[in-house]
């Protein structure tokens, strides 16, 4: 039997070649982490050898942190010894089987059984399709997570991330990526000489519907796009502003984002209706104000703004209009992003010479560090508020880090042929 | 004779060396034909770099080749006259003091001098913070450096503004001697 222990590093390799892949470390669990069998699954048809997706699911929730997956040599079929594992201080125990029915058709049955009550919590049957291993492996991490943890996962999600790699001669590319939330599947079409920067998913829950807006220099200064990673029609710029535009967030609805125009110098948030091509001015400063953020509900937009001389953070209320200040520690505060519960901001706080991320209560107005890095930036939440991902610098690389907003859980995502930056976490996909 | 021709499988073919396997959207391709008429030979050029006047004009435009060489010299000749082409800043700083404004009156001059040359200003900003609020400070660089050359006449719509934030860094190390290479202005002429 292999036993995997707390703190200890579990590195999941990939097999794709030229992508610019990610290598997953968990840096970091739960010290009370839940111990789980999740058993090789029972293959049946010829084409179904290489389809056993319980590794995906090991691989999950061992990187929640919040898991000690135990995996057994031998498999364990649906008849669970619950006696023989109480012994072993198990608390439930995953099985399942594939069974191919046709060409490209499959039959996926997979349970949840505790330990202690001795009860299947859950067995689910589905047919699934060659193409859609993945995504129902992710939908199942998320039904165990659920069942034994009482929240919602964060595995049938996708991430967005820019890579950066550098040739022998100092020549760089930049490569805009998608991929599930375990930084497999990647997907990176749009590669350029050029940055990019600050690419967002919409919130979207369909895939056909799923866009990213990002802002690239491949025209000699920073305008916005949005890509249709899933339908044919590919990517559109949205209209030339005079001066910057960046720093691209969507509406929770999907049909606007705010983007921050520099119009006759000035740095202020506007609001791009992506259906009527309809630009709201929503912040009138002298100063800088960009990196805008919307609160879940889209009542409330959070932005960066040196008014005040320093760099805060301040919110605007978008149903009164009243912009208040919601940073009072620190001279620097940036980059906010709300959590999904919208009671909270991530943020990047410097602390002396060290910018880490921090996590605000609005209302308490208590500052808490999540790290102790010295170059963080780019905080966002996983979609259940459990995590925060962001990039951080170690040894003169870029890696991206995701920790538990109670700080007692974190793994790493890395590259080893280059920097990895600019995370961004999806919403949840339809189920 | 030189034509533009619809694009013949083999010419596509052939320009698929990469391993995309697209012909780029902006790729022209010319045929050279035979005497009768038989694509011979194909030339697959990309088009941002394809001047399309040599197809109508036999002569290369000598004019504006000269003008470009004088103003190339001009502005040899402003590097070669200590002048600084970069101006540094301070941290989260857009202040220009006495010395910088020394340099910008020195590149006010030349602008007067040489009046058909345009300025870029490229504002950049050291790593620390965040990306999207040094592409903002970086712009604000560039324009405080724009507002003190705008104070001559003769300047108006001749300096272009560009930011890259802390995208496009000189010295690479993470330490103050790297940072204040790059909290920087840049002028570039054209």
């Amino acid at each position: 039997m292999k036993l995997i222990k707390g703190f200890v590093v579990f590195v999941i390799l990939s097999l794709s070649t030229a992508q610019a892949i990610l290598e997953v470390t968990v840096v970091k669990k739960d010290e009370n982490a839940f111990p789980i069998i999740v058993s090789h699954f029972e293959l049946t048809g010829k084409n179904a050898q290489d389809k056993d997706i319980s590794n995906i699911i090991q691989a999950n929730l061992e990187r929640s942190g919040r898991f000690n997956v135990v995996i057994p040599d031998a498999i364990i079929d649906q008849n669970v010894d619950a006696q023989h594992w109480k012994r072993q201080n198990i608390e439930a125990v995953v099985s399942g089987s594939i069974e191919q029915q046709s060409d490209k058709i499959y039959k996926l049955s997979v349970s949840l059984f505790d330990v202690y009550s001795n009860k299947q919590l859950f067995t689910k049957t589905t047919r699934v399709h060659v193409s859609g291993f993945r995504k129902v492996a992710h939908q199942l991490s998320d039904h165990i997570y659920e069942a034994l943890l009482g929240e919602s996962g964060s595995f049938n999600t996708l991430l967005t991330y820019v890579t950066v790699t550098t040739d022998a001669k100092g020549n760089k590319e930049y490569r805009l990526n998608i991929s599930d939330s375990d930084a497999m599947n990647v997907k990176s079409r749009i590669k350029l000489k050029t940055p990019i920067l600050s690419p967002v998913w919409s919130p979207n829950r369909k895939y056909e519907h799923k866009k990213i807006a990002y802002v690239s220099f491949e025209n000699g200064r920073s305008e916005v796009f949005i890509w249709y990673p899933y339908t044919r029609r590919k990517i559109e710029k949205l209209p030339r502003f005079d001066g910057i535009a960046s720093a691209p967030s969507w509406h929770p609805n999907g049909k606007s984002l705010v983007l921050t125009l520099s119009k006759n110098g000035n740095k202020d948030i506007y609001s791009y209706n992506l259906e009527d091509k309809k630009l709201t001015r929503l912040t009138h400063n002298p100063s800088i104000d960009t990196e805008a953020s919307y609160s879940p509900d889209g009542t409330r937009l959070a932005f960066t703004s040196n008014r005040s001389g320093q760099v805060q953070i301040y919110i605007k209320n978008l149903t009164t209009g009243k912009i208040n200040r919601a940073t009072f520690e620190g001279r620097y505060n940036a980059k906010a992003v709300f959590s999904p519960d919208g009671k909270s901001l991530a943020m990047v706080h410097r602390i002396d010479n060290d910018y880490r991320i921090a996590m605000l209560d609005i209302e308490t107005k208590d500052l808490s560090m999540m790290t102790n890095n010295e170059l963080d930036e780019s905080p966002y939440f996983s979609p259940n508020g459990d995590m925060i991902i962001f990039a951080t610098n170690r040894d003169n690389k870029n890696l991206l880090s995701v920790v538990s907003v109670e700080g007692n859980r974190s793994y790493e995502l890395f590259s080893q042929i280059g920097e990895v930056r600019e995370p961004n976490w999806s919403t949840y996909l339809e189920k | 004779m030189k034509k533009l021709a619809l694009l013949p499988l083999i010419a596509i073919l052939s320009a698929c060396t990469g391993s995309g396997g697209f012909l780029e959207s902006n790729t022209v391709v010319i045929e050279e034909k035979g005497a009768e008429g038989k694509a011979v030979d194909a030339i697959v050029r990309d088009e941002s770099s394809f001047n399309w006047s040599d197809l109508t004009k036999p002569f290369s435009k000598a004019d504006d080749t000269n003008q470009a060489g004088v103003k190339q010299q001009a502005v040899a000749e402003l590097k070669a006259s200590d002048t600084n082409f970069v101006l540094y800043f301070a941290y989260d700083g857009t202040d220009i003091g006495d010395k910088a404004t020394q340099e910008i009156i020195k590149h006010a001059n030349f602008m007067r001098d040489n009046p058909s040359v345009k300025l870029r200003l490229e504002g950049h900003a050291d790593e620390r913070g965040t990306r999207e609020y040094n592409l903002a400070l970086g712009e604000n660089r560039a324009l405080a450096v724009k507002e003190v050359l705008s104070l001559y006449d003769g300047m108006n719509g001749r300096i272009e503004v560009i930011s890259f934030g802390e995208e496009n860094p000189i010295a690479k190390t993470h330490d103050e001697s790297s940072w204040e290479k790059n909290r920087r202005v840049e002028f570039i002429y054209e």
